[in-house]
């Protein structure tokens, strides 16, 4: 079935299209974007079990950009009433109009900006799914996940809860100016099994997830995660602390995805080239990593959980070939970024929610297969760690440093798996030390979606990463 | 709110609560001085939960939704009829709802917006900057928020009170090179001349970032934290008395049982605070309505009382509970600058530095740190810590000066003995 577009946005049509007419009387751009996304979660552990429709990504509301003067401007609010736009105009206009008071008493200047084109565009996209979070069977979605969690807490006296979780978005964005009529709905999802081991004294988080471009019967994948969670939190209650130092090591598709992200996800996010906050913009065309390395990064990347139909600002997803075959070739745009560097935007523009700024933000960023087996790039490590499991990763555009903790490292002796496990991990280095040391890449590839990013320490999307198995060169910790 | 009651009370219930926020805010979005963007904000959150006996109260289920400040009276009672289904299919061991008690009212007048706004923007015209440490790029953003809790059992508070933010990224160069660092503060209302210090203080690091040296390797040396990142170590503490953690077995600690045995170093006293002046977290009441009072948690290293929301508290037998807001913990014996003698490496930006708290694993890659072999002090830069908080309850060192960070005050200097340090 198509995810049908909301009833409630399309209500709101004749009354933004009469909005941006009066705001137009005083200004030179308007566009307005509107959302209404619904949401169910479902969160079932031991100790507690609850219920509800907010997930990162549900809301409604409005939020209206305008431009004069070289200045963009931006108003959110989640009260219109489409028969009384007058009266929103009016309250956008009195509150910009006195910010713009306080900035000239403090004397500010502006960053003088182009106008944005506005050049005709429609686009009505109803993305497939099997079900609606909205009409999801919550009786059977709580009996399944209670199942999952009470058998992750039976497989070992060791477990000391086990949570299986599941949520699903239904997204609707309504994207309109004078010559733009976008429309897009679709459905993501994204579920975990989350397991808390102790042994010892010594607390262990064992944790696997699912994600997709689907709707809640994604969560019939969740049951299969049950013993990996647990399995992996009872191998890290026996691990070892690593031996700080450099090694050669194998990332899993997981551990591939975030260095993706963290390397050159936010390197190449061109606000920061604006900036001047990121070390990309001087190596354009330049190698920074191996020949075996080439990343796409976009809506149109992959089918997970941000592949869209067009980004927060009205620009048409696209898919980017960030480096291709070790040389950076471009890095990804929102539209004012755009005009400001005078390149195209790559439909990056993404707001946390309809009251967030846009910024230029991740989709799906994906390093591409290669031809080794795993078996191979196994049997190919003299001493080194098969890594699995992320945590966080922190990025460092401008120097291009890069931090990811990491659940564990398993050993590798003379090619093959010893069976002895370090964890936790933090792996620190350099990117291009990192991407150029890149010897082999596996044929397959995963796609992960069931994270969360910010920017900085705040403004917190969804993205999906991933890639195939890589063999590098790390500095472990 | 009247109609959500009104809904609320006639939906067959077995228990309910209303949250309300409003929140006006400004927000200003700079590259160097000049301003990149503004944007005004007039947006309503309101989100119901509803209680439903199951089994003739042998269970109590709930239901949350979030409900468009637009939504008429049948979607409302559309989204609560759901809600008491859902609800009913949920079994969490019954506990009792946060009942209504006396307190004294927190006042917070939150300054208007264009004032406090005003004030940002000119102490960033007035920051210390230098042709070769200034600064990148900043974001204000100053809200005003009303915040209302209404519940059947018939609590029904309302709070005011400024909530800022501000991030800012700085520069320093030489020689061609260029560095930044960062700094997301969390404020309530505008403190103009804690900012500029704040602010100044990254200038300076980012002075010493382009004189670093690698990391050497260093092996037993302890490791000194002095900026906002020490908020994560003492954030375990309080993670593992939070009743939901000890319910689940998953905290190391038990009130009356010492923190560690045989403790040589400072004794660890923290106290969750109902005040602390400039917090943007001075609340009368948590979210469920509990009130906030001043309550020792860990009196020299010994924790004396669990907090939390009302179901785990309820769990554990706690009447009084509360989810705490503003904390403080007491500095410790010596002097900064005491704690500073002999070998050390002293942290002062990661990347991310993290405490788990439900491992108590330590992380963390080092971007700016002083090295000190005893007699000379080098700043450093790149690779990394770990290690784990419970290797570190016997022996952490903190200074008798204390620092407020937004809504807590900890030690200025934190001294860790066990820490595992990779250098480049």
């Amino acid at each position: 079935m198509k995810a049908p577009f909301s009833k409630y946005l399309d209500s709101l049509v004749p009354g933004l299209r009469k909005l941006i007419d009066l705001l137009s009387e005083s200004y030179d751009y308007v566009s307005v974007l509107s959302t209404d996304s619904k949401g169910l979660v479902v969160r079932i552990s031991q100790h507690s079990k609850s219920v509800g429709n907010q997930t990162m990504t549900t809301e409604r509301g409005t939020v209206v950009r305008v431009y004069k003067n070289g200045l963009y401007s931006e108003y959110a609010f989640d009260r219109f009433d489409p028969a009384e736009p007058e009266k929103a105009a009016s309250a956008i206009k009195e509150a910009l109009d006195s910010q713009l008071a306080v900035l000239e008493c403090t004397g500010t200047a502006v960053y003088d900006t182009a106008k944005l084109p506005d050049e005709p565009l429609e686009l009505f996209v109803e993305k497939e799914c099997e079900q609606l979070p909205e009409e999801a069977d919550i009786k059977a979605l709580v009996e399944k996940l209670s199942a999952i969690s009470d058998r992750g807490k039976g497989l070992s006296e060791h477990v000391l809860d086990c949570t299986a979780s599941a949520q699903s978005t239904h997204i609707c964005k309504l994207f309109l100016t004078k010559n733009r009529y976008l429309r897009q709905s679709y459905v993501y999802s994204e579920g975990a099994v989350f397991v808390i081991a102790a042994k010892e004294g010594r607390n262990r988080i064992g944790y696997k997830s699912v994600s997709g471009l689907c709707g809640p019967e994604l969560f019939d994948e969740l049951e299969k995660k049950t013993d990996e969670a647990v399995g992996s939190a009872l191998t890290m209650l026996d691990a070892d602390r690593i031996e700080p130092g450099e090694y050669e090591v194998i990332t899993s598709p997981e551990v591939t995805g975030l260095i993706a992200h963290e390397a050159f996800g936010h390197g190449v996010e061109m606000d920061m080239f604006v900036k001047g906050r990121a070390l990309g913009a001087q190596y354009i065309d330049k190698r920074v990593g191996s020949d075996l390395v080439t990343m796409h990064e976009g809506a149109l990347c992959a089918e997970d959980v941000t592949s869209y139909a067009f980004d927060d600002e009205g620009v048409p997803a696209g898919d980017v070939t960030e480096i291709d075959h070790g040389i950076l070739r471009t890095g990804i745009c929102d539209s004012l970024a755009a005009l400001r560097l005078g390149v195209k935007p790559t439909g990056n523009g993404k707001r946390e929610n309809f009251s967030h700024k846009v910024y230029t933000r991740m989709t799906n960023t994906i390093f591409d297969s290669g031809s080794d087996s795993l078996e191979d790039m196994i049997k190919s490590v003299k001493y080194g760690f098969l890594l699995e499991g992320m945590e966080s990763g922190m990025e460092d555009p401008k120097h291009w440093g890069i931090q990811c903790i990491l659940q564990m490292g398993r050993e590798i002796v003379d090619g093959k798996l010893t069976g002895r496990v370090v964890s936790p991990v933090i792996m620190t280095g350099y990117v291009p030390d990192l991407l150029g040391s890149i010897s082999m890449a596996s044929t397959d590839r995963k796609v992960f979606g069931s994270g969360g990013c910010g920017k900085g320490h705040k403004e917190w999307v969804k993205v999906s990463d991933g890639g195939p198995y890589l063999k590098t060169v790390a500095r472990l910790g | 709110m009247e109609r959500f009651i009104n809904i609320l009370n006639a939906a067959g219930t077995d228990g309910w609560e209303i949250r309300d926020e409003k929140t006006r805010g400004w927000e200003f979005y700079f590259i160097r001085h000049r301003l990149d963007q503004n944007r005004a904000k007039d947006i309503e959150q309101i989100t119901l939960k509803v209680f439903k006996k199951i089994e003739d109260g042998k269970y109590l289920g709930f239901a949350t939704a979030e409900v468009s400040p637009t939504a008429d009276d049948e979607e409302i009672k559309k989204t609560v009829d759901e809600l008491v289904y859902k609800a009913s299919l949920v079994k969490n061991k019954p506990y009792e709802l946060v009942q209504p008690k006396a307190f004294e009212p927190l006042v917070n007048v939150p300054a208007p917006l264009a004032e406090e706004a005003g004030r940002f923007i000119s102490a960033f015209n007035e920051m210390p900057e230098t042709d070769t440490e200034d600064i990148n790029s900043f974001e204000i953003f100053t809200n005003v928020v009303e915040r209302r809790l209404v519940t059947s059992e018939g609590i029904d508070v309302t709070e005011h009170y400024p909530d800022s933010t501000v991030e800012v990224v700085v520069n320093a160069r030489r020689d061609g090179h260029e560095i930044e660092l960062y700094r997301l503060y969390e404020l309530g209302a505008c403190d103009s001349e804690g900012l500029k210090h704040d602010v100044s203080e990254v200038l300076q690091f980012g002075k010493d970032r382009l004189r670093t040296v690698p990391t050497p390797k260093l092996s037993g040396v302890p490791v000194i934290l002095s900026t906002d990142a020490a908020l994560e170590v003492y954030r375990f503490f309080l993670g593992s008395l939070n009743a939901a953690y000890v319910v689940r077995k998953m905290s190391p600690f038990e009130v009356g049982k010492a923190l560690a045995e045989n403790i040589t170093g400072d004794k660890v006293t923290i106290d969750a605070l109902r005040f602390v002046e400039g917090s943007p977290r001075n609340f009368s009441c948590d979210e469920e309505g509990s009130p906030i009072r001043d309550l020792c948690l860990i009196k020299d290293s010994v924790p004396q009382a669990y907090w939390g929301g009302r179901m785990f508290s309820q769990y554990l037998g706690l009447e009084d509970s509360f989810n705490i807001s503003n904390w403080a913990v007491k500095g410790g014996s010596l002097g900064a600058e005491e704690l500073r003698k002999g070998e050390y490496l002293e942290i002062v930006e990661f990347s991310d530095f993290q405490v788990d708290e439900v491992t108590g694993d330590i992380f963390g890659e080092i971007r700016l740190a002083y090295y000190s072999d005893g007699k000379t002090v080098t700043p450093v830069t790149g690779g990394s810590v770990s290690g784990s908080m419970l290797d570190n309850l016997a022996d952490m060192r903190m200074s008798s000066e204390t620092r407020r960070y937004s809504h807590a005050v900890i030690p200025s200097v934190t001294k860790l003995g066990h820490i595992t340090i990779a250098g480049v």
